[in-house]
């Protein structure tokens, strides 16, 4: 299978010692709905910023559909689309112009920007507020501006950095129900959440990473079986040390 | 158009749309404290001064209004702009765009020379409308106004890149740079004043600034021409290697 996503001994140190990936190395196929689990500081955003060029590696390689990400990022970053897990709109741009200068940024040209606006701002219910600024959406609002926005130029990998933290359950199963239809049309999904039914609902791998490397990956049941348990959220569990936390070990069948 | 004219044409647009949809703050409030300095500088006080140099007072210093009026337009407009997006890290759309550190570097330095420019053009036009101004060097002045304007709009770049907070902006601007060309002989000619203070003022750079401007106007100037403008093309270029060697390492922009 063709990689979408090729990382390889991947370290970053930030300056003040911290090392916050240790030698990473994954690979995402191309077409795949990947998910990223980990407590919080294990080093999920840190990779996503390095595949985005939001942080500057330390060492190691980074490869997206074959292209550099880290020295010759031009054509890597035209296939990536990131949503951030940070409402980052610009205050002074309205709806319509965050995905038009967004497209600029990426070299689209007007007309097909225009377009594409109009698409992405009719799937995510977004017309009737096109004119009106980022800063007086509401929360669930802005989340879907954020997934139109890294859609714009077309990625052919989309990087979900927990697209439905604080979201309602509509907006939640209607974003899941969007992000699938995309995956099924041949974009490769990258999704970090701390929700584990929302990782075993949507993604095909799963990757657990920890302490800044990747511990374990499979799928939903093949992680459960390599930590011989029943379930992600168990597996979860014993990751991050906290078996007494799982419902078996509640309810009293496990010592 | 290629794909990297229209990069570039939309990171420059977006540094135009912001200052543009808060004009009130950004072209209103410079231009109405320019007339101020007209009104009450020149106006008021100046029917009380004689001549400087051979002309009116008025005429004296609208060529140093006209200069701070850039400078401090392109000064503040970059630093602010860049610190705001920082802030919102709305900046991490264009960071994670294809664009090089020098595409960045160019388009957040434009947003703030051009703001600059309008400023001066207006205040130009609004003193020319109350008192007669001259052009006598075409040819020096324009240079000298564009590597001024060019010289700030790095400077404001150099302070949004290093700020972390609001409070560093303003401190620049406040305690280094308002001094600097209030002290450079915007309102006053140095050879007028007492020593030790006429001695300082040829350290403060501003001072050659404000001469070159001033010869461009009005034929007159404290200065060496010829080594002003060299001294300014040098300090303007060193910053623009600085801050493009901090945008290439990503300095307080990528983690």
């Amino acid at each position: 299978m063709a990689l979408a996503l090729d990382i390889a001994d991947l370290v970053k140190r930030y300056p003040t010692g911290t090392e916050a990936l240790k030698a990473v190395s994954l690979e995402i196929g191309e077409g795949e709905f990947f998910g990223l689990l980990g407590p919080n500081g294990a080093g999920k955003s840190t990779l996503i910023h390095c595949t985005t060029g939001l942080a500057q590696p330390t060492s190691g390689e980074i490869r997206v559909f074959g292209h550099d990400a880290i020295h010759h990022y031009g054509e890597a970053r035209l296939a990536v689309g990131l949503a951030p897990q940070d409402l980052n709109l610009d205050w002074f741009l309205s709806v319509a112009e965050t995905l038009d200068y967004h497209g600029g940024y990426f070299g689209m040209p007007r007309r097909e920007r225009r377009e594409r606006a109009a698409e992405l701002l009719d799937a995510f219910s977004l017309t009737e507020k096109r004119d009106d600024r980022t800063r007086t959406l509401s929360g669930g609002m802005k989340r879907r501006l954020i997934l139109a926005r890294a859609l714009m130029h077309r990625p052919r990998l989309l990087i979900l950095d927990e697209p439905t933290a604080g979201v309602d359950v509509e907006l939640r199963l209607e974003l899941w129900q969007y992000v699938q239809r995309i995956n099924a049309e041949g974009t490769t999904i990258l999704l970090t959440t701390h929700y584990l039914e929302e990782a075993e609902r949507l993604c095909d791998r799963i990757a657990f990473i920890s302490d800044g490397q990747i511990v374990a990956q499979g799928s939903s049941r093949e992680l459960a079986d390599s930590y011989g348990v029943d379930s992600l959220e168990d597996a979860y569990l014993a990751l991050v040390g906290r078996n007494e936390l799982s419902r078996a070990h509640i309810a009293g069948d496990l010592p | 158009m290629t794909a990297t004219q229209v990069r570039f044409f939309t990171l420059v647009r977006r540094e135009v749309t912001r200052f543009l949809k808060i004009k009130r703050q950004t072209l209103g409030a410079p231009v109405l404290e320019t007339f101020l300095y007209i009104s009450v500088f020149g106006a008021a006080l100046g029917s009380r001064i004689d001549k400087l140099h051979g002309v009116d007072y008025v005429v004296f210093i609208v060529p140093g209004l006209i200069m701070m009026a850039w400078a401090m337009n392109a000064f503040s407009n970059n630093a602010s702009s860049i610190l705001q997006q920082k802030f919102q890290r709305s900046i991490d759309d264009q960071l994670s765009s294809p664009a090089s550190p020098l595409e960045l570097l160019l388009a957040f330095s434009l947003g703030g020379f051009l703001r600059g420019m309008i400023v001066a053009t207006i205040t130009f036009t609004a003193a020319a409308i109350l008192v007669s101004i001259p052009v006598e060097h075409v040819l020096v002045l324009l240079p000298s106004l564009f590597l001024v304007g060019f010289f700030f709009a790095q400077l404001g770049v150099l302070v949004g890149v290093r700020a972390e907070q609001f409070d560093d902006v303003s401190f620049y601007q406040t305690f280094l740079l308002t001094p600097l060309i209030f002290l450079g002989g915007v309102f006053y000619s140095a050879e007028l004043l007492p020593e030790p203070f006429r001695t300082l003022t040829y350290f403060d750079p501003v001072y050659y600034m404000i001469g070159l401007v001033r010869y461009g106007f009005l034929g007159y100037s404290d200065t060496s021409i010829g080594l002003s403008l060299l001294f300014l093309l040098a300090a303007a270029l060193m910053l623009f290697t600085l801050n493009y060697r901090l945008f290439a390492r990503g300095y307080r922009l990528r983690a």
